[in-house]
């Protein structure tokens, strides 16, 4: 099992280890810190697309050198979390719009437009807030 | 053989009449005559053996373990009882074709009939105590069946529900009673209970047993305080009332008196009970019989009178007194039938049964009116007749016992007192139904003459009451002394059935009594009054309100008070019960520890710890929040996955993953119906409860884990792992144990899981909800199906699925197994429903859940059966190698198939219970549904 492994193999294998981390890293603490729910919703994503495809990228590598097999049972994990980490993520986005998650100022993006008949108190208030920023920008 | 064959015709009867009702009304009686004819031509061939005290047995076991036999004894006391149930049978079956009506269903009446004889013959016949109380129940429900005919008429359904449960009580009292013999005899064969009255006597459950006995005794024959089920009964047909609720039925209370006579009887208790409760009933009957202006009624109570007076025989101390018991029962049986088949034609040619509205008839039915004659003379104990013969035997012991010691004068004082009334009533139903003057226009039908073979049992019933109060030795006298003979079991004592004894005693208190009761009934109207000025009592009000106070009210107060719809009291409840059960357990231990050191904490393990704790106790303050207590809640099942895998073990933990996320997609699918928040409606004091509840639960648990895993024991695990592979042909021993060793529970399981999710689409199907109300001020999304989820949810099912098939594949050998598959599998189908909505995904999966449900059982099953093909017990596993061109080699083992099955019904229950969740919806959503 732990055959001498190539040098140049081994620091790819660490690098993409250490990049998983640090991803990892990144998506928690961006969970902890950011300041609303809509920027919130992009980093535990990274996290696992990114930071868990980095790790097992290292392990397909790693193992494919040890055990002198090519093993690709790993990319069938990552691929399970490409598809859904977005839906996810993007389903979450979405409630929270529909709901009307308040939001900081300077977070980026349009409101869906508004096309019920009755806008609840909330949503208005939203829409409004949009409505005198879009026109202080036009101003 | 013959024996059982003489019981079990009219079982095998049964249908005969329902066949033979469409050839007409004559066929349907001559099938129906034809197995109790085919019994009595069986029984007189065994007369001769019988009569000269030859006891015949049959036997044939049944449930040996529980000492119930099949087996049947012919003595003289049986032969006399099958005698009167199959003649009387076959007189009634003669009767009944004339007396029953062009619109009553003749085919069940007489299918009814047969069903009671064979019990009552059951009943006389059973030489096993659970056989007799069997078919002593059995003649209780025919009885029902047969009061209850006409069912449409409410007063047939109250008193057959009164009969059946007094009768009915009395019979598991007297369950409980010959329970106790047979523990206290040790058998219950009748012949060695019968052999053993001086163990049962002197044993301390002596009175139990008596008692309990007696009362199953006492409620089939009418006996007070249990008479008023008698006079109800009489809503049944007259065929009935005459065959079952005179000659025999109710006779076989005094039947099991005479049976047990020579096991339960020579005590005082005995003595005391038995002759008390008949003098009563006999007094009791003979004066309510008077004053009864409804023919049956009269004929109901004098029913009851007689059986006292047969109960007082077998209670007093002279062994005379049971020959008189024994004679008794038969005269009566022919008298007291006849009476009530006279009654039944006035009934039926007349159209009423009221005595204030009957007179004179004598001139429009002569010949019913000679028969009636005669018979209530034998009823009132006119010499020459039968009546008179055991009336006087009966006044003869009631002088000679010494029962009630210096009081014992008492009895035949009373004995004289319920024989003027006796007489009287016997006046009375003669006298005011068939003399008088005759007014034709005050009854509902012209009054004729009844057809002769409707008059032609009355005609034999009657022939032989004079026929055997005239030459009473010729007649009865080898059968009474063969009957009398079993049930003293010792040689008779000196008797004479002469109809002149000279005159004694006996003969003076009859003449008194024929005169007193003359004079009783001259001075009717006036007796009439003083008893229209006693208190009423409406037995059947009465009844039904004591039932209505027990059954209703007592016990929905009982119920009301465990059950009051609170989920959260039956849970307390729950759990407190198993806390005290676990907690006695663990009482008796000297130290919680039984001596394996601990583990060392590692901080994995502790931090997974942490996470649940922490999530569970977020979980129950939040609960107000109830997607986010969900969420809290689904964070401590992944947190028991992750446990799981720590302590090695990867199929827990897979299914655990799994379970979780199916757990969770149903009550997502429960919460849309919800609103979002509960209230909070509950109190301090609530609060408080719970908690104590819960955290005893809970520490409870602890230490119960805590003292098991650190004792040192040998468990069978070891066994498994060593015998995995060699017995069960797989490396994975929580599959092997699962579909192999352990087979049977897991296909118990996966039963209880089909019947589980049958069962919870039963209750959804076609269920209506309205909608959660929503929030006015959420803006709900114009795309129902959201385009991302829906086109990235398409590759994920041939992914889902090709994952389960590997999990299923190595599941033998390495971690998964049908159940995991079944349960991956399941859940990628579910996302489809939840991505695509329901009518999208049934369009795609045009199958019902529930024959794949089956479908899996079925298969597991089968497996099982398979391995008795080859003469192995069921579930036996077989596997071996085979070797496959492409695939290599390869190990099948028919747990394979078995886990195939174990598949099929996970899926099937999982989708049959969460597909039917989402389609629940109101009618707004299913309208939207069709746009």
């Amino acid at each position: 099992m732990s055959t001498e492994l190539p040098f140049l193999v081994e620091l790819l294998v660490s690098a993409l280890i250490l990049a998983g981390a640090g991803f990892a890293v990144i998506g928690a603490l961006g969970l902890a810190r950011m300041p609303d729910f809509y920027m919130r919703v992009h980093l535990p994503t990274a996290g696992t697309t990114l930071g868990v495809g980095c790790t097992l990228s290292a392990s397909v590598i790693y193992f494919s050198f040890s055990l002198q097999t090519l093993s690709v049972h790993e990319f069938l994990i990552s691929m399970f979390l490409f598809i859904t980490a977005p839906v996810s993520s993007h389903m979450m986005a979405k409630v929270a719009l529909h709901t009307g998650v308040k939001f900081v100022d300077h977070t980026q993006g349009r409101p869906w437009p508004s096309r019920t008949q009755r806008p609840s108190r909330d949503n208005s208030q939203i829409l409004s807030d949009w409505q005198t920023r879009d026109r202080k920008e036009t101003e | 053989m013959l024996l059982a064959l003489i019981i079990l015709l009219p079982f095998i009867g049964v249908l005969l009449p329902v066949w033979f009702h469409r050839h007409g009304r004559t066929a349907c009686a001559w099938a129906t005559a034809l197995p109790p004819a085919l019994g009595l031509v069986l029984l007189f061939s065994q007369a001769p053996a019988v009569l000269a005290g030859e006891v015949r047995r049959f036997s044939l076991n049944w449930i040996p373990e529980l000492g119930l036999n099949l087996a049947f004894r012919l003595d003289g006391l049986s032969f006399l009882f099958c005698l009167l149930i199959l003649a009387i049978g076959l007189l009634v079956i003669l009767y009944g074709r004339y007396y029953l009506s062009s619109d009553d269903p003749m085919g069940k009446f007489f299918a009814l009939l047969l069903l009671f004889m064979g019990a009552m013959l059951g009943v006389v016949t059973a030489n096993n105590l659970l056989l007799l109380v069997l078919f002593w129940e059995a003649t209780s429900l025919s009885s029902f069946l047969l009061i209850s005919y006409w069912n449409g008429r409410s007063d047939a359904r109250r008193g057959a529900r009164m009969a059946l449960t007094v009768t009915g009580a009395g019979g598991l009292a007297m369950l409980a009673g010959v329970l106790l013999l047979g523990h206290v005899v040790g058998s219950f064969d009748l012949d060695v209970v019968l052999a053993s009255g001086e163990l049962i006597r002197e044993h301390a459950w002596y009175p139990v047993i008596l008692v309990l006995i007696l009362l199953g005794i006492f409620t089939k024959s009418a006996q007070f305080p249990f008479h008023f089920w008698l006079p109800h009964a009489m809503s049944a047909p007259t065929p009935v009332s005459s065959y079952l609720h005179s000659a025999t039925m109710v006779k076989a209370g005094v039947f099991l008196l005479a049976r047990l006579y020579p096991a339960l009887s020579g005590t005082e208790l005995w003595f005391i009970l038995v002759s008390m409760v008949g003098l009563i009933t006999m007094t009791l009957g003979a004066v309510t019989a008077l004053f009864k202006h409804d023919l049956k009624g009269l004929l109901a109570y004098s029913t009851i009178s007689h059986l006292g007076l047969v109960t007082l025989l077998f209670g007093l101390d002279t062994r005379l007194a049971v020959v008189a018991a024994l004679f008794h029962i038969m005269n009566h049986a022919t008298f007291k039938a006849s009476l009530f088949m006279a009654v039944g034609i006035v009934d039926h040619e007349t159209g009423t049964r009221d005595m204030r509205l009957l007179s004179g008839l004598r001139k429009y039915m002569p010949m019913t009116a000679m028969l009636g004659l005669i018979a209530a003379g034998a009823m009132a104990g006119v010499p020459l007749l039968n009546g008179f013969l055991s009336t006087e035997m009966f006044l003869g012991e009631a002088v000679a016992q010494r029962v009630l010691g210096g009081w014992s004068w008492v009895i035949p004082v009373v004995a004289v007192f319920a024989k003027v009334f006796s007489v009287a009533y016997s006046i009375r139903f003669i006298h005011s139904v068939f003399y008088g003057p005759s007014q034709p226009e005050a009854l509902p039908k012209p009054p004729h003459e009844a057809p002769f073979f409707m008059r032609a049992p009355i005609l034999i019933l009657v022939g032989l009451c004079l026929l055997v109060g005239i030459v009473p030795n010729l007649i009865i006298g080898p059968l009474l002394a063969a009957a009398a003979t079993t049930t003293l079991a010792s040689p008779l004592p000196y008797y004479s059935l002469a109809i002149w004894h000279g005159w004694n005693l006996p003969l003076l208190m009859s003449m008194v009594a024929m005169v007193l009761g003359t004079v009783a009934y001259l001075n009717f109207a006036r007796l009439l009054r003083l008893w229209e000025r006693l208190p009423a009592v409406n037995a059947m009000d009465a009844f039904e309100n004591f039932v209505h106070d027990v059954v209703i009210v007592r016990a929905r107060q009982v119920t009301g008070r465990l059950e009051n719809g609170s989920l959260q009291h039956y849970l307390s409840l729950l759990i407190l019960g198993t806390v005290v059960v676990a907690a006695s357990g663990l009482w008796g231990l000297e130290r919680l520890n039984g001596g394996v050191p601990l583990s060392a904490l590692d901080p994995p393990s502790v931090a997974i710890a942490l996470i649940m704790m922490v999530t569970a106790i977020y979980s129950a303050i939040w609960h107000h929040e109830r997607i986010a207590a969900l969420m809290f809640l689904s964070v401590v099942g992944l947190g028991m996955a992750l446990i799981f895998a720590r302590f090695s073990a990867p199929d827990l933990a897979l299914t655990q993953l799994s379970v979780e996320i199916v757990t969770i997609v149903l009550l997502m699918l429960i919460l849309f119906l919800l609103p979002p928040r509960s209230p909070n409606d509950s109190t301090y004091a609530h609060v408080v409860r719970d908690g104590l509840v819960a955290t005893s639960a809970g520490i409870g648990v602890g230490v119960l884990a805590y003292t098991v895993l650190t004792r040192p024991q040998q468990t069978i695990s070891d066994y498994f792992i060593q015998n995995s592979v060699t017995g069960g042909g797989g490396t994975n021993v929580v599959n092997v144990i699962l579909v192999d060793f352990r087979g049977f529970d897991t296909f118990g399981e996966i039963t209880v899981m089909a019947i589980a999710a049958i069962g919870i689409f039963g209750l959804l199907d076609g269920m209506r909800l309205f909608d959660p109300k929503k929030d006015p001020n959420v803006q709900w999304a114009s795309d129902k199906y959201p385009l991302l989820l829906l086109i990235l949810n398409m590759p994920v099912l041939p992914l889902a699925l090709m994952v389960a098939v590997y999990i299923f594949l190595r599941g033998h050998n390495m971690p998964g197994g049908g159940f995991i598959a079944g349960l991956i599998v399941a859940i990628a189908l579910i996302l489809q429903y939840l991505a695509n909505g329901l009518r999208w995904s049934n369009n795609r999966m045009q199958w019902d859940y529930h024959p794949l449900v089956g479908a899996g059982v079925l298969l597991a099953g089968l497996t099982g059966l398979g391995s008795w093909s080859f003469g192995a017990p069921f579930l036996t596993s077989a596997h071996d190698h085979f070797h496959i061109p492409l695939l290599g080699e390869i190990e099948l083992a028919t747990a394979m198939l078995f886990d195939i099955g174990v598949f099929l019904a996970v899926v099937g229950a999982t989708l049959l219970i969460l597909a039917n969740l989402g389609k629940l919806k109101s009618l707004d959503t299913a309208s939207e549904e069709n746009r």
